[in-house]
């Protein structure tokens, strides 16, 4: 019975931690909170749905898809809405952010209408059992689709050039670009990677719940954003983590009679994080600068 | 031996591995100007965020008129008498310079937000003593001119200044300033010369760090050196001078 | 007594020349300005960034109408209850997580606005998802307005008092003020208080307006909007607060025509409006020195005469 908790918890996990990946590298390197991350998680499912319905593509190709045209999103937001006011005042770009928010939302409400829609059939309901422990294909879709791509991330962020300049962007900024590391190139690439990580959590939970709707983004972008804050913003493995405690830590939550106060866990776990941790569990400490 | 006012003894602070101040004692007479010099990175602003409670030190205690005040948060020890200025200025930038001269005189007032908007004669009163204290503190480092002007809109120079005006505004009794003469042409340190003496003529005690060696050796009246988190000398600038552990720290090694 | 409440409870006067499509809609700018000034004082002034005004406000609304509709109490002492309701809340917040440092503190006030709109989904006091239903309807114009100038006085003597001076240094540089003997701790912890009541003052004022009260119009969109109306108009500027939230009030009203298109239009309007004038619209303006400069210009300008 824990076991299959624990395994539910993963799944839902697993999609949150794909969403926070993007929280956490854009602010490990900007300091902003990209408030329309959730909004581009929700884009991403519905390009999902619009590649299986209306061009008949299968779900691989529809994951692609979803993940590219949210990479250019995710880029041209970037572009247009914070990088005029980078150096500006740290709450212009948060505000800019709510402002992307608020027409995505709109913007996809009145192309599909307020009401959730179902995601096609792309998988079989088949389930598996492994002694009492019951998995679905779709569980089995979302691990695995999430640990490639995780292991995809940390293969770029540890060896390939340009994840080894946004570890430096993350760490000094100025000093990155004063050795020459084009800070811009590694924002935007940033955002593209982020935003393809949601667009495939988008497209994953889609699947699950078997629900996309304009307004899934809200809920599940400040979720995921908790599980960035709770592994420490910031830090890569701390959002996979942080993300998989979260999803392990609602599930328990919901299974041990706490179901009407679900989406308070995540928040309340939150605070009390922040007081006792105040950077995270995977967040390095902070020294004050005189 | 005239009366001692502030005093370290064996202060040491880590932070993770590093031992910036290591075992540092000093003693400050009263009404002296005492000076602390070493090479970058030696410890010396850390002392002095040691002695204003930005930091705990890690073993080792201070005390100030012979109260402990090592543990204490610097707001409290700012009300004890000891006031301070940055090495890298930290001023109120989008406050005027009579606003952040005021903030100095915060911990000597009481209003609060109730006599605030209420302002009654006696939160009127008390606001009038404020602007007459900030306006006497402005005057003696000459910036009383430019009270109106936001601080962040003010040359480099008279920045520094306004930080000595704005620790002044606190009342104190020993003053903390970290490199004042930073920055400035022979011309504005010699002003600032005078100011720091007249400062002391109204009875202060000023420890400072510089390291502009003539402006140290003509103003102090004892000089503490430091290198690498430890007190290598101490003594007169004469003294200090001629002792050949100070000129190995500055010139290198190999000279001992 | 009776005779003063009777006059602020009237909108007899406006009625002459507004119909009551616009009543109701100043009345709800009057209800965001308290809010808003209210956080005005506690991001704007005091730096410290909250993502959960609208919780207090929730707070505040709640507390209101359960004073006045559960325990039948006057509607003066109800919005007083609301507001202080809120602010007790804000200090029980504020006391752990003020010692955050910028974002964290943000980050946590989100958190604790979303828990304030589950913990009200679920009351049973509260009538949970369903709403509370029935407040009595006795916020008018003329009594908003009155609030609202009491509001603008009240944090005007404040920015220019030795507190507020206090709160501004915290802003610009917390270690600096600290080291000029501020009490930071505590000064953040009263600027909070009396932020949150000033929100929760407007909740009441807002249940008492709408006369029902649902979890969901507190949500954390909510808090956002309020820290738009803030940041828009001028982070710490008075003056700019109100022309914020103003235009960002009234700027649906006026978009009506596009219908639908409204929100995306809004939406867009915020990034432009943020790339054009990152430092808000009137960013840096204060009261005070509006004033003075006013006075400067009119010696200048009676110097000149002069000569």
């Amino acid at each position: 019975m824990l076991g299959q908790q624990l395994l539910n918890g993963l799944t839902l996990g697993a999609t949150y931690a794909l969403i926070a990946l993007g929280y956490t590298m854009v602010y490990g390197i900007i300091q902003l909170i990209n408030f329309a991350h959730g909004e581009i998680y929700m884009v991403g499912a519905f390009v999902g749905v619009l590649m299986v319905t209306v061009f008949k593509q299968g779900l691989v190709v529809s994951l692609v898809a979803a993940m590219l045209t949210c990479m250019i999103i995710g880029v041209s937001i970037e572009r247009i809405a914070y990088r005029p006011l980078r150096g500006s005042t740290r709450l212009s770009p948060l505000i800019s952010a709510i402002g992307v928010s608020i027409f995505l939302q709109t913007l996809m409400t009145k192309v599909q209408g307020p009401q959730p829609v179902g995601f096609p059939h792309v998988i079989e309901d088949a389930i598996y059992k492994f002694g009492s422990l019951e998995i679905t294909k779709v569980q089995i879709l979302i691990l695995v689709v999430a640990s490639l791509l995780m292991a995809g991330l940390t293969f770029i962020v540890k060896y390939v050039k340009i994840g080894k300049a946004m570890r430096a962007a993350s760490e000094d900024y100025d000093a990155a670009s004063l050795m020459g590391i084009n800070v811009n190139r590694v924002i935007s690439f940033t955002f593209a990677i982020g935003s393809s990580l949601a667009a495939a959590g988008g497209v994953l939970v889609g699947i699950y719940f078997n629900s996309v709707s304009p307004l899934m983004g809200v809920s599940a972008g400040l979720k995921a954003f908790c599980a960035a804050v709770l592994g420490g913003i910031g830090s890569i493995p701390g959002a996979m983590l942080g993300g998989i405690f979260l999803g392990v830590a609602e599930t328990l939550g919901i299974a041990g009679g706490f179901d009407l106060y679900k989406d308070a866990i995540a928040f309340t776990l939150l605070i009390v994080v922040l007081l006792f941790r105040p950077t995270g569990l995977l967040g390095r400490p902070i020294q004050r600068k005189v | 031996m005239s009366k001692i006012l502030l005093e370290l003894r064996d202060v040491t602070i880590r932070f993770g591995g590093l031992t910036a101040v290591d075992n540092v004692s000093i003693k400050i007479e009263q009404g002296k100007i005492r000076a602390l010099i070493g090479p970058n990175g030696a410890g010396k602003s850390t002392i002095f965020n040691l002695i204003t409670g930005i930091y705990p030190p890690t073993e080792g205690e201070i005390t100030f008129q012979n109260i402990k005040v090592s543990g204490l948060k610097p707001h409290t020890i700012t009300e004890m008498g000891i006031a301070r200025t940055f090495q890298n200025i930290r001023l109120f930038g989008e406050m005027t310079v009579l606003e952040n001269v005021k903030i100095g005189q915060h911990c000597r007032t009481r209003a609060g937000f109730l006599s605030a908007i209420l302002r009654g004669p006696r939160v009127k009163k008390e606001e009038k003593a404020i602007t007459e204290a900030s306006m006497e503190a402005l005057k003696l480092m000459e910036l009383d001119h430019k009270a109106d002007e936001l601080a962040k809109n003010l040359p480099y120079g008279e920045q520094r200044r306004l930080e000595i005006a704005r620790a002044m505004a606190t009342n104190p009794k020993l003053i903390l300033l970290d490199e004042p003469a930073a920055g400035m042409n022979p011309q504005e340190k010699m002003t600032l010369m005078n100011m720091i003496r007249k400062i002391q003529d109204k009875g202060l005690t000023i420890f400072l760090v510089e390291h502009d060696m003539k402006f140290v050796m003509s103003l102090s009246d004892r000089i503490a050196v430091l290198d690498y988190g430890r007190k290598i000398s101490a003594g007169t600038p004469a003294e200090i001078q001629h002792d050949p552990a100070v000129i190995a720290a500055y010139l290198g090694k190999e000279v001992v | 007594m009776d005779t003063i409440f009777n006059i602020l409870l009237n909108d007899s006067i406006f009625k002459a020349f507004l119909n009551d499509y616009y009543i109701q809609v100043l009345t709800m700018l009057g209800i965001y300005l308290i809010g808003s000034l209210g956080l005005n004082l506690i991001t704007g002034v005091t730096g410290q960034l909250s993502f959960g005004h609208a919780a207090f406000l929730s707070i505040g609304a709640y507390a209101s109408a359960i004073t006045s509709l559960k325990l039948g109490m006057p509607f003066p002492i109800a919005i007083l209850a609301g507001g202080v309701m809120a602010s007790i809340w804000g200090i029980l917040l504020g006391f752990p997580t003020l010692r955050l440092s910028g974002d964290y503190l943000g980050i946590a006030t989100l958190g604790f606005g979303e828990i304030v709109r589950v913990v009200f989904l679920n009351l049973s006091i509260t009538g949970g998802a369903l709403g509370m239903a029935g407040i009595p309807r006795n916020s008018s114009l003329t009594l908003v307005i009155f609030v609202v100038f009491f509001t603008i006085w009240a944090m005007y003597r404040l920015e220019n008092s030795r507190f507020g001076r206090a709160l501004v240094a915290i802003r610009e540089d917390e270690i600096a003020a600290e080291a000029m003997g501020v009490n930071i701790t505590n000064s953040k912890i009263v600027a909070f208080a009396l932020g949150t009541f000033f929100a929760g003052v407007s909740g009441g004022l807002y249940a008492h307006l709408l006369t029902y009260l649902n979890p969901s119009d507190f949500g954390f969109l909510k808090s956002f909007e309020f820290l738009t109306f803030v940041v828009l108009g001028g982070l710490g500027s008075i003056p700019g607060v109100i022309l914020g939230t103003s235009i960002l009030t009234l700027a649906p009203e006026f978009l009506r025509f596009i219908a639908d298109y409204r929100m995306m239009v809004y939406g867009l309007l915020m990034v432009f409006m943020m790339i054009v004038r990152p430092r808000g619209l009137l960013g840096g303006v204060r009261l005070s020195r509006v004033f003075k400069k006013k006075l400067s210009q009119r010696d200048k300008a009676s110097a000149t005469g002069a000569n």
